[in-house]
């Protein structure tokens, strides 16, 4: 028994002896073959390292009472103080709230129009046709917010050419004050980035479209299928991945909701929904020059981001599709 | 599938439904995103102290050029657009192959570290030490008060990078198996197989590249304030504008500035200004990846 | 195509290469503190001021002359896009300043940080820097460690006082509606709203059909001011900007929860429900509203003068609305009849909190003070605010200055102004009566030149009331104390005191209340409710706060006393 025991661990080390040593030499063989990517990765790396992570030595201001005068070195250490701090405040906890869901509505609403566009885009008959629609379409990408909001203010002001209609149609028989009803603000806020942004984020999908194999669409067309068809069999299942690789990489913003359109469009009566963490900090933290607590709700935002890219990316692992890492 | 295949074929009762609407759609989507365009040209043109009453829409109400004089007279415009200029050129080519060089590594499926260093790299993309620690690394690299600030700092960019691996995984790994075969190092597969088939989402990451630098300022505030021959054209716009944004001023201030304020026609001029280039080179990128089926046969 | 690669990538690294050499050039150029210029000896200083504001072209005409006279030239930059606390706290870090600096809010920052050159030793070496202030204002300027640091530059007064316009808070109605009712006196709230209603019933709409805007408010971020800090001059108090002082007890009354608050809040409900505020005013933004001012609908509102009269004020001109009555006056307006008004107090202010200031970067600290001590000096000053003789202003055989129709439009042009004028704005300057005895020191404040740009609407109204300027439409009154006005110090507080708190989220509290009370159904309860909300923000801290500061600068004050 205790024979057979021995014989076989010994085989059996053996044969992890020679996994080992074939994995290495496997290895030895796969480093000299990719060492120019090799080369080329730690060049990555050490760019990453100086100007990505070096300055992150700025997150220990979050656990400190950061005063300009003794720097980052010699500011006073507080610990968890400024977290605590933050999510002690109902006011916080409201604005996380507003930026979660202002960074979600806009991500699912900008993702659809973009995608949608692009495919339509492509569809339409014609190269100068679409050529033009699609030039046009990214020029309010170049405008700032401070004039998109304005057109926007003027359109759904009371005597704008919004409420012009809905009184026209009889949908309403006062105009509406879109600006001063809580319940319109996300949805504003919505549209403006869809408005501005739909035809400059296409851009990467109508990329991701000239991609595919045109003997696809060929193929299609043979099996009787139409344009519907086309697009749900070919274009979308093309462009699948980049849809994906660009969902996960805007989960990690949502966030991000942003600033300024914010501010432009909020008012003190909307301002328990209008209000996002970057106003917070602007508001709490750095008029008041408390850099510490930006500092600190910053490293909440990325903590938030990169678990949310964790959970996206492990998603996309199990359900086989294309992943971030 | 060309145009001149589906000429041929008849159209199904479905097919018409579907390019009807999709002509309305794309109707009403020109609109839409002409409008707020038109409608800043429209103010552009128009008389500064005329325009503050508001309700101009399409066309100029009391025409002027005067907003285009004003812009056009700021000082230093010719150094901001040569720096300008300069910084997009190089930016983009220095950002562009860095971004395909990082892709083309982490996209080798048999790449040891090709996880790592996506993990790497994606991470970036959301942490962010702040301004005054990047403040002082740059200060303490040299590189503030140079050009080089614009163009090396943010050269690799993860998004971008991301684009490109993206499409780069979607090229048949028989193209790269058979080059080895032919005994192709990893260079030779990068610039004569990969590179060319990746030609439209190099154009796009050259747009946004592009765009990124051509309207950046905030670096040059940031770095270069005191560097007069280091102004980029965006900055010096910025500063016509800056006495107009009400974000930041506070009463004391506004009091003490008995100057008028710039009136809002002048941030369209400016608008317009700094577009058109844009708009100008557009077409040039345009057709790596609008043109699309036509160009077709990238893969075979 | 790979040719054209090819020769995109050559062409970069030619620019590359021309721009390494730019580069550098970029950093020799990088003027160090009072380094002597190229142009014939003129040294070069550098400066920040942490405020947005229009910059001056390099071949500015003025700034060449003043540089011949001085020998000095400064180059100024403003505030873009950033706030001042982050631009101060970036500049810190990086420890490396410009000569002169404006840190605004942050100059404590600056001063702790030991940027700053104290100036005591420096002021008694230049006659017209000392003679700035007085001993008691110069004292005040002291910061913890006994050494003064920054100059405020602003509202101080030369001999005689000199203000034609009102630049600050009030009730303000356009001369139609006065000339409508034959001037009336409006003394009391009930009576401006009653003359407005009158008017917008027989008058809804202008003369070319545009509907008229009885009242409206504007309410957009900080500049809502304009609805919250009424009930301080209503209950005849001066704008001490945070609070009301009671000058009978020395006590501080918070304003926001008088009787008279409440009254003018009601007010303001009940004229909402008649349709006589605009519903639009607590969502419009400052470019709407000045865009509903600009053509001329509104009859009145209340508002600061230098929120509207250089924008909209300038519009209406433009479009010939002078004409028709649309420009506003002031009304000095209490809440009972009979009351004495503080809507404007006379003499000058020194704004403590920041000033102009000299960094440890300068090397040539006398270089830089012996320009601030020059700027002052007259002939300066009438260079810097009038311009150039015959050329922006024009002196009478009486030596009164004066300008042309045509000196006053290229006044108003932005290119012109940035090639030609140069006030070095934020150093130090006077108000007041120019030291010939006759002239101001500043245009706008020349009463004949004045009086003169008016329209004939604006004088038949101030004929009508017996008055020649904005001010004396309100009447004057000289300072309450020495303590005047209290919000230098409430701009300073910041969350790093319980009151700095309270102070924060009582703003918050009544950015989205007040609306919501003037526009409730039911006004009592709207108002119970935000009292709840507002004594949640612990509005007593903010006000033991103020207490202490006011006490603090009577006893302050009391040593020059004797």
């Amino acid at each position: 028994m205790a024979q057979l025991d021995k014989e076989k661990l010994s085989s059996e080390q053996v044969v992890e002896v020679d996994i080992k040593s074939a994995q290495k030499a496997h290895l030895v063989k796969e480093f000299k073959r990719q060492w120019v990517l090799i080369v080329w990765s730690l060049f990555f790396f050490a760019y990453g390292i100086l100007f990505c992570y070096a300055p992150l030595v700025g997150w220990l201001m979050g656990f400190q009472q950061y005063k300009p005068k003794d720097g980052i070195l010699h500011s006073k250490w507080i610990g968890l103080e400024k977290f605590r701090a933050l999510f002690s405040d109902a006011t916080y906890l409201r604005v996380i709230r507003n930026t979660l869901a202002m960074g979600v509505i806009n991500l699912v609403a900008t993702t659809i129009m973009a995608i949608l566009f692009a495919i339509l885009l492509n569809e339409i008959q014609g190269m100068r046709k679409k050529k033009f629609v699609q030039t046009v379409s990214y020029l309010p990408h170049f405008l700032s917010w401070i004039i998109v909001t304005g057109i926007l203010h003027d359109a759904l002001s009371g005597a704008g050419i919004v409420n012009e209609l809905l009184t026209k149609f009889h949908l309403v028989s006062q105009p509406i004050n879109f600006f001063a009803h809580e319940k319109y603000f996300w949805p504003i806020v919505a549209f403006a980035n869809v408005w501005k942004e739909t035809g400059w984020n296409a851009i990467i999908y109508l990329s991701a479209i000239t991609a595919i194999d045109p003997a696809l669409y060929e193929a299609a067309a043979i099996d009787g299928a139409g344009r519907w068809d086309k697009i749900r069999f070919v274009t979308i299942p093309g462009i699948k991945s980049t849809i994906i690789i660009l969902l996960i990489m805007n989960v990690g913003n949502v966030l991000n909701a942003g600033f300024e359109i914010q501010y432009l469009l909020g008012n003190g009566l909307v301002q328990q929904v209008s209000q996002t963490i970057d106003i917070y900090v602007l508001k709490w933290g750095i008029s008041q020059m408390d850099y510490s607590l930006g500092t600190a709700a910053g490293i909440f935002k990325s903590a938030v981001s990169i678990v949310l890219i964790l959970i996206c990316n492990e998603v996309a692992k199990r359900h086989g599709e294309e992943r971030l890492f | 599938m060309s145009n001149t295949n589906n000429k041929k074929r008849k159209l199904s009762k479905a097919d018409i439904a579907f390019y009807t609407f999709n002509s309305i759609f794309m109707a009403a989507f020109v609109i839409v995103t002409l409008y707020p365009v038109l409608n800043t040209l429209a103010i552009s043109f128009n008389d500064g102290l005329d325009a503050l009453r508001g309700g101009i829409y399409l066309l100029p109400r009391k025409f002027s050029i005067k907003n285009y004089i004003t812009v056009f007279n700021k000082d230093d415009l010719l150094v901001g657009a040569y720096i300008s200029v300069a910084r997009t050129v190089v930016g983009t080519a220095l950002s562009l192959i860095a971004c395909a060089i990082l892709a083309f590594i982490v996209s080798r499926k048999n790449f040891i570290f090709a996880k790592q260093l996506s993990l790497f790299w994606v991470i970036t993309m959301y942490v962010n030490g702040g301004m005054i620690p990047i403040f002082l690394l740059y200060k303490g690299l040299h590189l503030t008060n140079t050009f080089w600030v614009y163009v090396i700092p943010g050269m690799v960019s993860a998004f971008n990078m991301l684009v490109i691996r993206t499409y780069m995984n979607g090229i048949p790994n028989s193209f790269e198996e058979s080059a080895q075969l032919d005994g192709a190092g990893y260079t030779t597969i990068f610039l004569n197989i990969i590179s060319p088939l990746c030609k439209p989402v190099y154009a796009t990451v050259a747009l946004f590249v592009a765009v990124y630098q051509w309207n950046s300022w905030f670096d040059v505030m940031l770095y270069n304030r005191m560097s007069d021959k280091l102004t980029t054209l965006q900055y010096e716009l910025m500063k016509l504008l800056a006495s107009v944004t009400s974000q930041s001023t506070s009463a004391q201030s506004m009091k003490n500035s008995t100057s008028s304020i710039t009136p809002t026609s002048i941030r369209a001029a400016a608008t317009i200004v700094t577009m058109l280039p844009i708009i100008c080179i557009y077409p040039f990128l345009q057709q790596y990846f609008v043109s699309g089926l036509t160009l077709g046969g990238v893969k075979e | 195509m790979k040719k054209k690669v090819v020769s995109m990538l050559m062409a970069s690294c030619m620019i590359v290469a021309a721009l390494s050499g730019c580069a550098s050039g970029g950093k020799s150029d990088q003027t160090s503190a009072g380094n002597s210029g190229s142009d014939g000896g003129v040294k070069e200083f550098t400066a920040f001021f942490s405020v947005p504001h229009a910059e001056i072209n390099d071949d500015n005409e003025i700034q060449q002359i003043i540089a011949e006279k001085t020998g000095v030239k400064v180059k100024e930059t403003w505030l873009t896009g950033q706030t001042a606390e982050e631009a101060i706290g970036t500049l810190i870090a990086g420890g490396e300043y410009p000569d002169f600096v404006d840190a605004g809010d942050g100059s404590v920052q600056m001063y702790e940080a030991g940027a700053l050159v104290a100036l005591d030793d420096y002021i008694d070496k230049y006659p017209n820097i000392k003679e700035f202030f007085t001993d008691q204002e110069w004292d005040s300027l002291r910061q913890s460690d006994g050494h003064i640091y920054w100059i405020p530059q602003f509202s101080n007064i030369y001999g005689e006082e000199r203000v034609c316009a009102h630049n600050d808070e009030a009730f303000w109605i356009q001369t139609r509606v006065l000339e409508w009712a034959g001037y009336p006196q409006i003394h009391t709230m009930d009576q401006y709203f009653d003359l407005i209603e009158k008017y917008y019933a027989e008058n809804p709409t202008m003369e070319d059909g545009t509907a008229n805007i009885p009242y409206t408010i504007l309410c957009e971020d900080w500049r809502y001011f304009c609805l919250e800090n009424a009930p301080q001059f209503l209950d005849g108090y001066p704008n001490d900007g945070s609070v009301i002082v009671d000058t009978d007890n020395m006590k501080i009354v918070d304003y926001n929860t008088t009787d008279t608050a409440v009254k003018y809040f009601k007010k303001l409900n009940e004229e909402y429900k008649k349709g006589i505020v605009d519903p639009e005013s607590f969502t419009q933004t400052y470019d709407e509203y000045i865009a509903k001012l600009s053509t001329g609908r509104v009859l009145g509102m209340i508002d600061q003068w230098w929120d509207f009269a250089y924008t909209a004020g300038d519009a209406l001109k433009a479009a010939g609305l002078d004409a028709k009555g649309c420009q506003y006056v002031p009304l000095p307006i209490t809440i009972e009849e009979g009351m004495h008004n503080q809507w404007h107090n006379s003499g000058g202010i020194v704004h403590t909190s920041s000033g102009l200031a000299v960094t440890t970067s300068c090397k040539d600290v006398e270089g830089a003070l012996q320009f601030v001590n020059d700027l002052l000096s007259q002939e300066m000053m009438d260079l810097r605010f009038w311009g150039v003789k015959d050329v922006d202003y024009q002196v009478g055989d009486d030596g009164m200055y004066s300008k042309t129709q045509d000196m006053r439009d290229k006044d108003a042009d932005t290119a012109y102004k940035a090639s030609h004028k140069c006030e070095y704005s934020y150093f130090p300057q006077w108000e007041g009566t120019s030291r010939d005895g006759k002239n101001a020191m500043k245009p706008e404040q020349q009463e004949t030149e004045f009086y003169d740009g008016l329209s004939d609407n604006l004088k038949n109204c101030f004929k009508a009331y017996g008055v020649k300027t904005y001010v004396e439409m309100l009447g004057t009154t000289p300072a309450p104390g020495p303590w005047y006005p209290m919000y230098t110090f409430s701009q300073t507080m910041t969350t790093a005191t319980p009151g700095g708190t309270a102070c924060n989220l009582m703003d918050e509290c009544k950015h989205q209340y007040l609306p919501k009370v003037v526009m409730a159904d039911d006004f009592d309860a709207g108002w119970a409710e935000y009292m709840e909300a507002y004594k949640k923000c612990k509005p007593e801290d903010f006000i033991a706060e103020m207490q202490t500061e006011l006490e603090r600068r009577v006893a302050e004050a009391a040593k020059y006393n004797n």
